[in-house]
């Protein structure tokens, strides 16, 4: 904020709250989030405050901020109080820069920060967001080893004659047990046909994934591409695997694992500090024999915080001049997730979170076991 | 599952909303009021989401535009060019949306939410337009309930009901004896977050679930025989009950009377919100007081509660 002349930061997005004050909304629908929603106001001189819903699952007076009583930006009869406390912290908005991440329609007729130069507060969170502390990582990390935990569940519960709000169930139950309560995707359990014309395809003809609208009941040798996550102190965790139904995997399901594992093999291996995203884009198009290993609606690569996806995105459609241009730095997350297609014959898409240190990386996992293809001992890159 | 003449309903509720309310554009970023306008099932996150132009409703075409790579999930009621892919790039996006119809050409645009970079992008797409708050113009159509997104709703609340069952059917795994419960009927999406406390005699449970786009919820004191926390509030939610009229039937000063439909609604009342708002019939709320809660469908005569079972009332498993 000081180095952009910003004055004030209105902040009303979950995870940019959870940043400024460390309190953590309930995971709940998006309009229930939208409703209850906590705000942040951070004047550049500080402290942050912080008005909060009551929240089933956190405790703001633990905070080193100061935690108040709720506002309700959504609603006209919400805009008096929200108007004295922005004076309160800021003053007279006129002609100030303040950085802001949404304005509700009741905000804007209002007039709430009318007067005020606004930018967009991803300008100041968003670099702020970049690299993790340790303390960051640990919480990813944490994130990371109860969805595996929770996912070695689910998947016994994945066989031929249950649905995937089955597994799911299991999923959630499981996460629950293990005492999280931030569940933050419907999880994707999406049966993938072995050809692609025969799926549901993108507007460009690839893969769709992830459709997240059925509730198919599986059958002995489904390919199944597995993802979901949940936060550990709003930290997202991000697991993706493939799954068979029913079976072992045969011979051409094997190869094509292997070949995945030789990708995310030699991706993993690109990421260092000063290593660029184009550099890791690169290591993943080489080990593929020269074609792009990803969908391109997605990415090879995304960092995961206290959003699922958050920026570096590596080989998305910012480009090739902005893969080029970013340079990763220690403390920088990647979640890889490249994927092999061998059309009329098998896939295999799983993803690793890696964090860049300072001479690599290291991944984030208790085990990164690859049931049925491979057991938890079966190491991706020495450790 | 939701009938397509319902979602041409909704549409057509939106569409009159907007020439009510003289825009010629709905750009809406929040995943229910698109869920409303388009009827298009999506892939389900929680929390808040930075704005986005996720669906587009144009007055003059009659057309919604949603974003989306792909057309699985389309309804009936729409084309598949009526979709935009999706993109990281917000060069990219302006060029999408540039090409929607209607847009570039319109002289007011409605938002939902909006956020700075998206306005300044609106004043590059539509030079000659005019931006403006319109979350209460999709507010007001979503408002009164249709007899079918009354059963929706009415569904949604008896899957809430299985998942306080298994809680009392198992307490030592309480809430999650409730999500695999909930899942066994497809349902694998909350809307609020569910919670059981353990007392004495029972549990203090609140579940909320969100099925085929429609929430249903229910709250309050549970013994292993059923309910015993009681409130006055929902039989007060009568077709012109006011602020005062909730305040003197409510026990608790902790009350809460909300819209409830896809999702969280208005009108909100609690004991400092909306002490303008008078009830209408057709409106569904969810009525808190303390820890009961209960689903009310505010009627010309009684409120109906959709939160209790009807006597011949049986849930079928949801087909896939």
């Amino acid at each position: 904020m000081q180095r952009q002349d910003i004055e004030a930061a209105v902040l009303l997005h979950a995870p940019n709250v959870t940043y400024a004050t460390g309190f953590v909304p309930d995971a709940t629908d998006a309009s229930h989030a939208n409703y209850r929603r906590a705000v942040a106001i951070v004047p550049v001189a500080g402290p942050a405050r912080l008005f909060a819903h009551p929240s089933v699952n956190a405790d703001p007076t633990s905070l080193d901020v100061l935690a108040e009583s709720e506002l309700w930006p959504e609603l006209d009869d919400g805009m008096p109080q929200l108007h004295r406390v922005l004076h309160e912290s800021i003053g007279d908005l006129e002609g100030r820069r303040i950085a802001v991440d949404a304005v509700t329609g009741a905000m804007a007729r209002a007039g709430i920060l009318d007067g005020a130069d606004l930018v967009d507060a991803s300008r100041v969170v968003g670099p702020a967001r970049l690299c993790k502390t340790e303390d960051e990582v640990a919480c990813i990390e944490r994130a990371q080893i109860l969805n595996e935990r929770a996912m070695e569940i689910a998947r016994q519960h994945c066989v031929p004659g249950a649905r995937r709000s089955d597994v799911a169930g299991a999923l959630l139950a499981e996460l629950r047990r293990l005492g999280s309560d931030h569940n933050e995707i419907d999880p994707i359990f999406q049966v993938m046909s072995r050809r692609r014309t025969d799926g549901v395809v993108t507007d460009v003809g690839e893969v769709a994934f992830p459709t997240g609208i059925e509730d198919p009941e599986f059958a002995e040798g489904d390919l199944v591409w597995v993802d979901g996550g949940h936060g550990y102190e709003g930290y997202a965790s991000d697991y993706g695997r493939t799954w068979i139904v029913g079976r072992d995997p045969n011979r051409e399901e094997r190869d094509c694992f292997e070949r995945w594992k030789s990708i995310m093999g030699a991706t993993i291996a690109s990421v260092r500090p000063g290593a660029t995203l184009a550099d890791v884009a690169r290591a993943a198009t080489d080990a593929n024999d020269g074609t792009r290993p990803w969908l391109a609606h997605f990415y090879v690569g995304h960092a995961v915080g206290l959003d699922s996806a958050e920026m570096p995105m590596v080989g998305s459609d910012l480009g090739d001049e902005f893969d080029a241009g970013f340079v990763l730095a220690e403390g920088m997350i990647l979640v890889l997730e490249p994927i092999v297609w061998l059309d009329g014959v098998a896939s295999y898409r799983a993803e690793e979170i890696v964090v860049v240190t300072a001479d690599g990386a290291r991944v984030l996992t208790s085990s990164p076991g690859y049931w049925p293809y491979a057991g938890s001992d079966d190491r991706l890159v020495p450790s | 599952m939701t009938s397509d003449a319902l979602l041409t309903d909704r549409r057509d509720r939106v569409l009159a909303a907007m020439a009510d309310a003289d825009l010629d554009v709905l750009v809406l970023g929040r995943q229910d009021d698109a869920n409303f306008a388009a009827g298009m099932h999506r892939l389900w996150t929680a929390g808040t989401r930075p704005f986005g132009a996720g669906c587009i409703v144009v007055r003059s075409t009659g057309r919604t535009h949603v974003l989306s790579s792909w057309d699985a999930g389309l309804p009936a009621t729409m084309s598949v060019d009526d979709l935009y892919p999706a993109t990281w790039n917000p060069r990219i996006m302006a060029g999408y949306l540039a090409e929607v119809p209607g847009l570039s050409t319109a002289r007011r645009i409605g938002v939902d939410e909006v956020s700075p970079s998206f306005a300044r992008a609106a004043a590059r797409i539509a030079p000659g337009a005019t931006v403006v708050p319109a979350d209460d113009v999709i507010a007001a159509a979503r408002c009164r309930k249709a007899p079918e997104e009354i059963e929706l709703i009415r569904q949604s609340c008896a899957v809430a009901r299985m998942g306080v069952e298994a809680v009392l059917k198992d307490p030592s795994d309480g809430i999650a004896r409730a999500i695999i419960a909930m899942a066994a009927q497809g349902a694998t999406i909350p809307s609020s977050a569910p919670s059981a406390r353990s007392l004495p005699d029972g549990f203090t449970i609140d579940i909320g679930v969100i099925v085929d786009g429609y929430e249903g919820g229910i709250g309050g004191r549970f013994i292993a025989a059923g309910r015993v926390s009681r409130s006055k509030l929902p039989a007060a939610c009568r077709a012109g009950a006011t602020h005062r009229d909730l305040t003197l039937a409510a026990t608790d000063a902790n009350w809460l009377v909300r819209g409830l439909g896809m999702g969280f609604e208005k009108p909100v009342m609690n004991t400092r919100l909306g002490t303008g708002q008078v009830l209408e019939q057709g409106m569904v709320l969810s009525v808190s007081d303390g820890e009961h809660r209960d689903v009310v469908l505010v009627t010309a005569g009684e409120p109906e509660v959709l939160s209790i079972a009807r006597a011949e009332e049986t849930v079928e498993r949801r087909e896939s």
